[in-house]
Parts: C-alpha cells; sequence; structure tokens
C-alpha cells in the first residue's frame, strides 16, 4: 500500500470514528443495564427460566380458569335454557356431553319427566334425543346427534331464523364448530341416512361444538333407514327423548324452581348452570392445585436461589459499582442499576412465560377440553391482558425484591471499600 | 485548594482496629503535583480516598475550594466527583462491554454537560496516543493503553483535580515514563495533581513529595 493511499484510508478511518462518536455524546442507564446483563449467562438463564416457568403456570391456571367460565357463558346462551331436566342416572353422561362433548346415547320415555311444564316457575320445555353416531363418514371418532323438536324448540331454532333466515327442511342439520371442512351443503350419512349440512354454529369450547342437531323426525327417520343400511342398528321409538330444556318464567330462581322440579318430578335431575359452573370448578380444581403447587414449588426454591446469585453478581461487581460512584454516579443510579437488571430479566422472562402458556393452551386446547372435561374458550383479550399484565406486575415485583438487600448493599459499601476489592 | 484537617480514619472489624491514617493536617493549593510515597500499608492510598470523597474520614475534616466534602449530601457529594474529581487507579477498570469511546465518555453520564463528549472523547484518546483504539474493546488493547484510556475517562469531565492511585504500578519502565509525562501535562495545564506511588523515583515529577509511614505524613519535600 503506497502512502496516500495509507493516508487516505487513515482519513476515512478518522471520518468513520467522529461520526460514531458523534452517535455516541451520552451512554444512556439503559445501555449500561444491558451491557451489565450481557456479561452473565448463568444468572440470567436462571432468572429467565425461573420468571418464565413461574409465569407460565399462572397464566395457564389464570387463562384455564377464565376459558372455562367464558366457555360456559356463551355455551349456556348456546343453549337458551336456564334449567336442564334428565332422570338421575344419566345425569353424568349430559354433564360429560356437555362439558366435553363425550357422545352417549340414552332414552327414556317422556312421560318419565311428565309434570314439569305444571311446576310454578316453569315457562317453556323442549326436548332433545342424544344419539351417538358410530363412526361417520365425516368424523374418525362417534360423534354427538342432538335431535330436538323444531315445534318445541329455543336453542337451535332462534339461531337458525337468525342465521339461515328460514326453517330447517328435512334432512337437513346444523354442525357445531369442531367439524372442520364440513360446510354448507356438505352430506353426511349417519346410520345409512343421508343427511345435508345447513349451516354451522360458532365456536362455544363445550361440548356443542362436538354436536350436530338434527330435526326429530329425521331422527326417527334415520333410525328406520339403520334397520336396513346401518352396521348397527338404532332403537328410537316415537316420544323416546334424552332431556328436557326449561326456560324459566321472569322473576323466578333458577335453583328455586330446579328444587321444585326434583321434588315434584320423582327421579328427574336438573341441571342448572351453577351445576354446571361446580362441575368445571370441581373439574378445573383439580389441574389448577397441580399448577398452583408446582408455581408455589418453582417460586420456593427459585426466589431465593435468585436472591443468592443477584447478591452473588452484585459482589462480584463492586469494584464496578465503586467504579462508577467514583465518576460521579450517586448512590440512586447504583440503586437503580442493580434493581432495573433484576426487574428486566423477571420481565423477560413473565413475557415468555405468558408466550409459552398462550401456545400451549392453543396447541392443547382439545386435549384440555377432552382429556380433562374443562370446556375452553379465550376469553376477550382485553381479560387476557389484565391477567398477562398482572402477573408481569408480579414478576416485576418478586424480580425487584429479589434485588432490594443486593441493591442496599451496594448503596451502603463506601466507594473506596468497593474499589479496593480484589 | 484541598484542606484536610486532623483526619483519621480507622477500620474495625472482628474486634480489630487498624488506624490507617492518625491525625493527618494537609494543605494542597491548586495547581500542586503532588506525590505522596510510602510501603504498603503506610495509609496513602487511604488519603487519597478520602480526599476523593470515596471514603469516609472516621475523625477530622476535608475542604474542597472551602467546602466540607464531607457535610455534603449524597447528590452533591457525587455531583463534585464527578465535575471536579477524575480518579485513575492501578488497575485501569474499563467495563469490559463497552469499547473505549463508550468507557471514557461513562462519566459524561453523570453531569449535566455533555454536548460534544463524543468529539471531546476522541481528541483526548488522540492526544493520548490512542486514538485509533477508539471502537475496541478493553480485552483488545494492551496495559499500557488500558491505562491511557482511563486517563482518558478521568479527564472526560475536565476535572481540576486528579487523583491516581499508583497509576504506574502494572507498567513497563518506558510505558511508565509516557505516562508520568501525561500527567505533567495535565498539571501544566492547571490540574492538581495528587499522586500515590511506592516508586521514589517519580519524585522528580512533583512539585511537592511527601512520604507516609503508619498513618502519618514523616515527611514533605519541595
Amino acid at each position: 500500500m503506497s502512502q496516500e493511499e495509507m493516508v487516505g484510508e487513515e482519513k476515512h478511518s478518522s471520518s468513520k470514528t467522529k461520526k460514531s462518536a458523534g452517535k455516541r455524546d451520552r451512554l444512556p442507564m439503559s445501555k449500561f443495564i444491558w451491557s451489565g446483563i450481557k456479561r452473565r449467562t448463568f444468572r440470567n438463564v436462571v432468572t429467565v427460566m425461573t420468571f418464565a416457568v413461574v409465569a407460565a403456570i399462572l397464566l395457564s391456571a389464570f387463562f384455564l380458569i377464565g376459558g372455562a367460565e367464558n366457555s360456559m357463558q356463551v355455551g349456556m346462551d348456546r343453549l337458551g335454557a336456564d334449567l336442564m331436566v334428565v332422570p338421575q342416572q344419566y345425569e353424568h353422561l349430559t354433564d360429560s356431553l356437555l362439558l366435553a362433548g363425550h357422545p352417549s346415547t340414552f332414552f327414556f320415555n317422556s312421560s318419565e319427566l311428565s309434570g314439569i311444564e305444571q311446576v310454578p316457575g316453569v315457562a317453556q320445555t323442549a326436548p332433545q334425543t342424544y344419539i351417538a353416531t358410530l363412526n361417520a363418514g365425516c368424523c374418525a371418532f362417534p360423534t354427538q346427534l342432538v335431535a330436538f323438536d323444531s315445534s318445541r324448540d329455543f336453542t337451535i331454532q332462534p339461531w337458525i331464523r337468525q342465521a339461515l333466515g328460514r326453517q330447517l327442511l328435512p334432512d337437513e342439520i346444523i354442525l357445531g364448530s369442531s367439524f372442520i371442512g364440513s360446510g354448507e351443503g356438505y352430506h353426511l350419512i349417519f346410520y345409512g341416512h343421508d343427511f345435508t349440512v345447513a349451516g354451522v354454529l360458532e365456536k362455544t369450547g363445550t361440548g356443542i361444538d362436538q354436536s350436530i342437531f338434527i330435526q326429530y323426525p329425521d331422527a326417527l327417520a334415520m333410525a328406520n333407514d339403520s334397520k336396513k343400511l346401518a352396521v348397527q342398528e338404532l332403537t328410537l321409538k316415537p316420544g323416546q327423548i334424552s332431556s328436557i330444556l326449561v326456560k324459566l318464567a321472569p322473576g323466578y330462581d333458577g335453583e328455586q324452581v330446579a328444587a321444585n322440579i326434583t321434588s315434584t318430578v320423582v327421579g328427574s335431575s336438573v341441571i342448572t348452570s351453577n351445576h354446571l359452573a361446580r362441575k368445571i370448578s370441581d373439574q378445573v380444581s383439580g389441574t389448577l392445585s397441580t399448577l398452583y403447587l408446582t408455581a408455589a414449588s418453582v417460586a420456593i426454591v427459585s426466589i431465593p436461589l435468585i436472591a443468592t446469585i443477584s447478591t452473588m453478581v452484585a459482589n462480584e461487581r463492586r469494584r464496578e459499582l465503586g467504579l462508577l460512584r467514583s465518576m460521579g454516579a450517586n448512590k440512586l443510579y447504583i440503586f437503580l442499576i442493580v434493581v432495573a437488571e433484576a426487574i428486566l430479566l423477571a420481565s423477560i422472562g413473565a413475557l415468555i412465560g405468558g408466550v409459552v402458556a398462550t401456545a400451549s393452551l392453543m396447541i392443547f386446547q382439545n386435549l384440555i377440553t377432552t382429556s380433562l372435561e374443562i370446556p375452553f374458550l379465550w376469553p376477550p383479550l382485553t381479560d387476557l391482558a389484565i391477567q398477562t399484565t398482572l402477573v408481569v406486575g408480579l414478576a416485576i415485583g418478586f424480580g425487584g425484591l429479589t434485588s432490594l438487600y443486593p441493591a442496599v448493599k451496594s448503596v451502603r459499601t463506601e466507594p473506596y471499600d468497593s474499589i479496593r476489592l480484589r | 485548594m484541598i484542606v484536610a484537617s486532623r483526619i483519621s480514619k480507622i477500620y474495625s472489624g472482628n474486634g480489630n482496629e487498624v488506624r490507617a491514617l492518625d491525625g493527618v493536617d494537609l494543605t494542597i493549593q491548586s495547581g500542586e503535583f503532588v506525590i505522596i510515597i510510602g510501603r504498603s500499608g503506610s495509609g496513602k492510598s487511604t488519603l487519597l480516598s478520602l480526599l476523593g470523597g470515596l471514603s469516609r474520614p472516621t475523625h477530622g475534616s476535608i475542604e474542597i475550594d472551602g467546602n466540607d466534602i464531607w457535610k455534603m449530601n449524597d447528590k452533591d457529594l457525587s455531583k463534585l466527583r464527578g465535575h471536579e474529581i477524575g480518579f485513575v487507579f492501578q488497575f485501569p477498570g474499563l467495563m469490559p462491554t463497552l469499547d473505549v469511546l463508550e468507557n471514557v465518555i461513562l462519566p459524561s453520564s453523570f453531569v449535566e454537560k455533555r454536548e460534544g463528549v463524543g468529539d471531546r472523547a476522541i481528541k483526548l484518546l488522540d492526544t493520548l496516543g490512542i486514538g485509533g483504539k477508539v471502537n475496541s474493546f478493553p480485552h483488545q488493547i494492551s496495559g499500557g493503553e488500558l491505562k491511557r484510556a482511563s486517563i482518558a475517562r478521568a479527564l472526560i469531565n475536565d476535572p481540576s483535580i486528579i487523583l491516581a492511585d499508583e497509576p504506574t504500578g502494572d507498567l513497563d519502565a518506558e510505558t511508565e515514563m509516557e505516562i508520568m509525562e501525561v500527567f505533567r501535562q495535565m498539571n501544566d495545564e492547571g490540574r492538581t495533581i495528587i499522586m500515590v506511588t511506592h516508586n521514589p523515583d517519580l519524585s522528580s515529577f512533583a512539585s511537592r513529595v511527601m512520604r507516609m509511614d503508619t498513618g502519618h505524613i514523616r515527611l514533605e519535600a519541595r
């Protein structure tokens, strides 16, 4: 390289240097905090992982509760019924059907539950009949058919009127939201009977999503066809039903009317929204206990560990912090650096936990509903945001707490004592 | 002017008391170049830390330009350290994750006057002969360059007092002389230099030399 070239190179390098100097007229605290964090991989990984695990567990629990409550609310609104009356021996099957969509077939003669209409507070009743399909053409698994009486129904009919703007034709069916790929006009065969899809319901997160709604006369025709066309005959006689949905008269208390029904109609069991809520609560409580216990165990083991690591790191950095004091940093600056690092790591951990919790619930949503029998429908975004903020806030609080001792210790140590450490 | 009156520093712990400084009186005029020599444990570094407000004396007072620094609150004392005092230690103490330029401008984060600090840092590093190392990280430069960078850092806020604790302790003879020339130049610019060293050969750079022993100033020579 010639001398001229070298001089040119030097000039170029000098202008580059000047440019970089211009950009860096000051060193913000954030940059200093970040540079402190970058150097301590072990502390960072332990802290972030701990807060991520605790936050993921807490948020999963919150989301699960919120999702179950939301699902129940939407599901009950979808049903449009205040009460559901079934013979006592079928109560658990109905719960399972409503909450998790586990299909079942059970009938009784409508005469068994006669007299419900006369119970004070009962404004309207609508019978339904539950039939589990065989492995049908649509689905790789048995599906729940719900036959309803169009003349008395108040659960599906309003939706049909609103969504389709017409009455359901013979052999037309309405699908729950889980039947992906089977839209309007699609043909499905159950027990050898051909049906046409007229519409698909919105998602509720309950067993309704795995149900297919058919008209009662079509169910009888299907049972008739099954004798000749199905591998297994369906025996359904006119008048056989599985449940009676009840709409309350205005001003009546559901629990009171339910009590009246069970005392009036011998052998009946009434499913109320409270009953379902209790049932969900029972289902959720086992899972929640496990989740909370895990979160508590992780927190109990890790928070002191993080505090110890933070103290070790602060000790390790004593000379560095002492040097900052010698340069003019005041006690507040030192305190904030130590606390801010911990809070930043805790926040990162909590946010990662939030993403993990959300992703897990999205991936395992169906598994949660079917295996744990917990209905799940994502709560509104605002609820999720509030819960996430709460958990991130908690993480910030705990993160700050773990750094308090090292922060105070760093501030109380005389700068010279920190600097002369070897 | 720095005036220390009857200052003592007693370290206590495990039932033992160590009297590092014992009633020292000292007055240093602005613009002086004072070198304090003495054996290890004689109290010279402790004296420097007290004069610079890094350690509180057990007894006595220290005034800088008429203000008792240990009567100041933390905010004012920190401000004084940031604006008026530049420290150079035996170890360079550069932050490993910041490059040389960032290390040099770091003290400016604690003072109000920040305009043009980047250019000032470049100029200082150029003057100290390490202008080409601005973007290097501490682990990428030599011991002498680290020392120069730490001197640039001490000068970035244009302090009137430089306190240097064994600044050439771990340097070879040639680099030691170069660094001492830098201090002489800083003194020529009007700064007060107070330097602690165990090397009596450096006394020729000073306008006043003090010898310390067992927490007392035993000898002073101009």
